[in-house]
């Protein structure tokens, strides 16, 4: 295997493990968000919430990646045939219950008060929630989903074991090719840290000055 | 005599053992300034936030002109609508501009149109005297300053009337001055008021009317006169005279 030939397995390994996190995060938003704003104001629906993310932060993703894609694979040919889905999906869906928790922390952060403010002026209980809670919700936040995304980026490795070729699996495949026990993974250790470090740090020092400024 | 704004009959609000408003009935007419004082704890902001059916009283009926706010079908959006509410704590949305938190309610409640809302925003805004500061957060302003953007917010969309809850008591002394000069200007514009306040000497200005409110109920109410010169009741009467003790340390 030529260096070139090492470039493009690690490139694909990049844009792989890039898109499995990007898509995650945003599965996981689609679902986590909704969910705070269920669990804090319909009381009804709290067993529910609180079960999902008992189930979804309690198993290990490696757990539940092999699960989905042998177990549930077996009978359902796609979509959990596809390892590149499969693994998409587990990690959107720890991610919900992840971002869900991050969510509601945010929305006893920004208050009742807020909402209260809101609703005296007529405004719906959607309208506030869209209007005037989210993008609150949202600044508030900003640690927490900077984490959320270095974790997910991280985590997809574990894609690894179903064969999804992540920045991981493209490591050990060119260890296998070149018989280097170490750069391929020391390679594939720094390029995890320039995909997580600079993005995670630019939300949090945004959300810090933005908080500064709104006074939150 | 005009037109009855709003109106609450045997209205009841209990948190556990705690009578926050106790079979409680007022009215209050166009035009008319209400004041409403007594201890805290007492349940005053309780009662405000019932009429505005922020809270949803147990037992009795609010009324919003003809219309009872207490009837299940009642669209309570729209009702809330027509009635402007300024809170001791102020609450303006942190993530808004003064612009921003005055335009709310008109372009989303209203559904006006973007420009006719911001003039009628940037109105609003004069009359409280903060055009100004129509750009900035409300974490660039003063306590006063905000407080005049919730009475703007409150005031945009033309209610039927404006419930104030303490509006100076969480301010520092030295920024009172300015929002009762607000408020001031409301009452010459003839603006229908129910307000909790003790700002004595503000009260026996601009009140029609003074509301003595006790352990979740009206004790007694009269012209503010009554209350300076012979309240009836023994507990205004103590009331007043701790009040008035307070306001001359001042
Ligand atoms: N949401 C609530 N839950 C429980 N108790 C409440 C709530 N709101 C008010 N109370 C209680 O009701 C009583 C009256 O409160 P409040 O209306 O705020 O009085 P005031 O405005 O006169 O100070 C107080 O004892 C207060 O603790
Ligand atoms: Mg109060």
């Amino acid at each position: 295997m030529d260096l070139v030939q090492q470039l493009l397995y690690m490139l694909q390994g990049i844009s792989t493990t890039l898109l499995i996190s990007i898509f995650s995060f945003l599965l996981g938003l689609t679902i986590g968000l909704p969910l705070a704003f269920i669990r804090t104001y319909e009381r009804g629906f709290a067993v529910f919430v609180d079960a999902f993310e008992k189930v979804f932060r309690g198993i290990p993703e490696l757990v539940l990646m092999l699960l989905f894609y042998r177990g549930v694979g077996l009978f359902l040919a796609f979509p959990f045939g596809d390892a590149f889905f499969t693994a998409t999906f587990v990690l959107g869906l720890r991610s919900a219950a992840n971002q869900s928790q991050i969510f509601k922390g945010a929305i006893r952060g920004v208050g009742e008060e807020q909402m209260v403010a809101a609703r005296s002026l007529g405004l719906s209980r959607l309208q506030s929630i869209l209007r005037v809670m989210i993008p609150q919700v949202f600044i508030f936040s900003t640690p927490g989903l900077g984490s959320e995304y270095a974790l997910l980026v991280k985590d997809s490795s574990y894609a690894f074991v179903i064969g999804v070729p992540v920045i991981m699996e493209q490591a050990d495949r060119i260890r296998k090719a070149t018989y280097d026990p170490v750069i391929p993974y020391i390679v594939a250790a720094i390029l995890y840290i320039l995909l997580t470090f600079p993005l995670a740090t630019w939300l949090d020092t945004w959300g810090s000055r933005k908080k500064k400024q709104l006074g939150l | 005599m005009a037109e009855i704004v709003m109106e609450c009959k045997n209205l009841w609000k209990t948190y556990g053992k705690i009578i926050a408003v106790k079979d409680v009935s007022f009215q209050i007419r166009e035009g008319e300034i209400k004041l409403v004082f007594g201890p805290s704890g007492s349940g005053k902001s309780t009662f405000l936030r019932c009429l505005a059916m922020l809270t949803i009283p147990d037992k009795g009926d609010v009324y919003l002109r003809d219309q009872c706010l207490t009837k299940p079908s009642v669209d309570l959006n729209k009702a809330r609508a027509k009635i402007g509410f300024v809170f001791q704590h102020i609450w303006l949305f942190r993530h808004l501009t003064a612009l921003g938190n005055v335009e709310l309610s008109l372009r989303r409640v209203l559904k006006m149109p973007k420009d006719e809302a911001r003039e009628k925003a940037m109105e609003a805004l004069r009359l409280v005297k903060m055009e100004d500061w129509a750009k900035h957060y409300p974490a660039q302003m003063s306590g006063g300053q905000q407080q005049r953007v919730g009475i703007a917010r409150a005031l945009a969309r033309n209610p039927n009337i404006i419930l104030l809850d303490e509006p100076t008591s969480a301010l520092d002394p030295e920024l009172t001055g300015e929002v009762i000069d607000t408020l001031r200007d409301l009452a010459r514009m003839g603006t229908t008021m129910l307000i909790v306040s003790h700002e004595m000497p503000f009260a026996r200005e601009v009140a029609d009317e003074m509301i003595f409110y006790d352990e979740g109920a009206i004790v007694e109410t009269g012209p503010p006169e009554l209350f300076f010169t012979n309240p009836e009741s023994e507990r205004a009467k103590k009331f007043m005279a701790r009040l008035i003790k307070k306001t001359k340390r001042e």
